[in-house]
């Protein structure tokens, strides 16, 4: 059986760690058996997996455990990596940064420990997942809606910490969250917002508390462990109104994004609207091989083919409404009096009315179907996304987009692709299909996933989330002031974690060139 | 390694042999009775199992049922290999509980492995038994 050391352990020091841990928790929560381990790589590693292979996992289930475990972690310094429920697919899923790091697997943690109809909000514990809370919910019938990723197998705090994002109003996850209670690197607790106050009433109605707000602190970044949060649902709507905008050319991308972004600043679209290429849509619902089995990037006729096939335009973006009849009704006119001109044809939106069944209507259903893209290409496949922040400019962003869709084609890999408009920016993401074990595959996609970085750094568009393989490239493209930062996050993960037991090189802070030992 | 190298081989075997026609398996056998009505949307395939009285059924429709009932990746994959009518995993009848044991610790081509900690292994074999049939009619 091959053992994994956590950088810097000899094996008897390791083993006297994991002694400890096992007094802390119980001896079945501490696994370290290569069976247990390899359960835990990603699934869509590219190649084995096995450079961001863990040495342990430890599971606790209470806070006073994850307590037990920071403090133990500290005096034999052993780093440990946390994660909700570690279905970060597409980012390394539970996998860490640094190889040898244990795996702190929240999972286990999955209350839901209030939810408040009234004021709607509720508060959870990191391994409640987004089908969990749905459940919960609906079986009590609850008029609370969620937003849901497109992948929602995972943690609704895990997801919310690295800023993932869903496409209803409440669709900017980490905004949602109101209130955390978090262990420090040093084990102590910490209560931010108005559970800093000792019974406090507000914790979930406030989120800044007195003086400065912490919250953005513990996310996408490795200064403590969150172990409870508030969020905030979203009151159950009047109505709502639903519908996919078929844009038929690929130039189309520009207009049609000033208008669907002045409408996002406006607030007359609630949600972050996501606007895919043709792969995006037959991903879900065929592969690759069903189209085309050439060589090289997928040739436009063929995306033209399965356009005309599957009713779809070169863009395809969602768009729902949401509110009182009135409002939600004037919002539709609105949108066919911008649209149909331009589209030439009348749209059919999708009404649904309180009382009607839920599939109608616009609320976020958690669903893993997304996955099935990872299939396109055969084998077992894997998923990178490069998603860079682009300010909201149709035609910045589609100049932008001409150019990726062209190296796409000149590595030969299949343009996927998708705008994701928020409030103030949008993300042009990359999406990168890959069978992990074709080896030329792996060293195509990492080839891109560099240049894309590159390119978009020097026409000043930043990354706004990393995979595990590349923390340290995204962190380094935040280069102002000679990386101003960067020093900054050094400085304070320092002064709070000095053993450097969290997360190391998680976003690029704390990073080190050595990673862990195999024997 | 190696035992785990030995083990993927047996589970491609092991695959090849049930994507073989329905044919080639001999006669089908009769279509259950007392499983949970197939949900065939995607809030039918959340609350699956919900109201059984079978913990495997009630653990699969938690933990599986999202991607192997109803509109899902499992089930488009799985409808590629398997004889008709058996894509749900509930409607298998070729499913041993060893083998769907190993299929959930060791995953199969884009199915992700599940954790001693997301279920633990009196639960896994609370689900194998389940799909495996055993105890049902
Ligand atoms: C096809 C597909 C579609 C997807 N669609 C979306 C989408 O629409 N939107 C989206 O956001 N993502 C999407 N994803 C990415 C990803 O699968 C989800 O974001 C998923 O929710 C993340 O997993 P998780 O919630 O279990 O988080 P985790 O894996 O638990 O957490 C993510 C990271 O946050 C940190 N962390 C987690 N918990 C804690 C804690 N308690 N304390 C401190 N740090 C912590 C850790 O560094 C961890 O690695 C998609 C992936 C795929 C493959």
């Amino acid at each position: 059986m091959s053992i994994l050391l956590p950088a810097g352990m000899n094996g008897a020091a390791f083993d006297r760690a994991l002694g400890d841990f096992r007094r802390a928790i119980g001896d079945p929560w501490v696994l370290s058996g290569e069976e247990d381990r390899q359960t835990y790589i990603d699934p869509y590693a590219m190649g084995d997996g096995l450079d961001h292979d863990c040495s342990a996992i430890l599971a606790p289930g209470s806070v006073e455990e994850v307590q037990a475990i920071i403090r133990i972690a500290n005096q034999h310094k052993t780093p440990l990596w946390p994660v909700s429920r570690g279905k970060n697919l597409g980012y390394g899923a539970a996998s860490p940064k640094e190889k040898g790091n244990l795996i702190l697997d929240l999972s286990r943690m999955n209350r839901i420990l209030d939810v408040n109809e009234k004021q709607a909000s509720c508060l959870i514990e990191p391994g409640v997942g987004y089908f969990d809370l749905f459940r919960h919910l609906r079986e009590r019938n609850l008029p609370l809606w969620m937003s849901v990723p497109g992948n929602s197998w995972g943690s609704v705090i895990g997801n919310a910490l690295d800023r993932g994002i869903g496409y209803t109003p409440y669709g900017d996850h980490c905004e949602t969250l109101c209130g955390l209670e978090v262990v420090l690197p040093d084990g102590s607790l910490l209560r931010t917002g108005m559970g800093a106050m000792m019974g406090a009433k507000g914790w979930q109605s406030y989120k800044y508390g007195y003086g400065p707000g912490w919250d953005q602190m513990f996310m996408q970044s490795n200064l403590g462990v969150v172990v409870k949060a508030g969020l905030w649902l979203q009151p159950e709507p009047e109505m709502t109104a639903k519908i996919t905008l078929a844009l038929p050319r690929f130039d189309d991308a520009g207009w049609a994004l000033d208008i669907l972004c002045d409408l996002r600043r406006r607030d007359i679209i609630q949600h972050n609207i996501v606007f895919g290429s043709p792969v995006r849509a037959a991903s879900t619902m065929s592969q690759r091989a069903d189209w085309y089995t050439g060589p090289g990037a997928l040739p436009d006729s063929i995306s033209e083919q399965m356009m005309a096939k599957l009713g779809l335009g070169w863009w395809n973006a969602k768009i729902s409404l949401f509110g009182d009849e009135g409002s939600v009704m004037a919002q539709v006119a609105l949108i066919r009096r911008l649209f149909e001109p331009r589209l030439g044809g009348p749209l059919q939106f999708e009404v649904w009315k309180r009382g009607e069944p839920l599939e109608k209507s616009a609320t976020g259903i958690p669903t893993t179907m997304g996955l099935q893209s990872v299939n396109w290409y055969g084998g077992r496949g894997g998923h990178l996304s490069f998603a860079p922040v682009l300010p909201q400019d149709g035609d910045m962003a589609l100049a932008y987009a001409k150019k990726i869709k062209a190296y796409y084609e000149e590595v030969g890999q299949d343009y996927y692709a998708s705008f994701t408009i928020g409030r103030r920016h949008i993300n042009n993401v990359s999406l990168i299909l890959y069978n992990r074990d074709e080896p030329e595959a792996v060293t195509r996609v990492d080839k891109l996933y560099r240049h894309l970085l590159k390119e978009a750094a020097a026409s000043g568009f930043g990354e706004y989330r990393g995979h595990i393989s590349y923390m340290d490239e995204v962190a380094a493209t935040y280069d102002f002031a000679d990386g101003a930062l960067a020093r900054l996050n050094s400085r304070v993960k320092a002064a709070l974690d000095p053993n450097n037991i969290l997360a190391p090189g998680r976003n690029g802070i704390g990073s080190r060139t050595h990673g862990g030992d195999r024997t | 390694m190696i035992r785990i190298l030995a083990f993927v081989l047996g589970l491609i075997l092991a695959l090849a042999l049930i994507a073989m026609p329905a044919d080639a398996q001999g006669p089908a056998a009769p279509k259950s009775v007392n499983a949970t009505p197939i949900a065939t949307t995607a809030l039918g395939a959340i609350s699956y199992g919900a109201q059984s009285a079978n913990p495997g059924e009630k653990l699969f429709g938690r933990k599986c049922a999202f991607c192997h009932i109803g509109p899902s990746t499992g089930k488009f994959m799985l409808a590629r290999r398997v004889p008709k009518g058996q894509a749900e995993l509930p409607d298998r009848r070729d499913l041993t509980a060893d083998y769907v044991k190993a299929v959930v610790r060791n995953g199969l081509v884009n199915m992700p492995t599940f954790t001693r900690v997301e279920l633990t292994d009196r639960e896994l074999a609370q689900v194998a038994d389940w799909l495996a049939r055993k105890g049902r009619k």
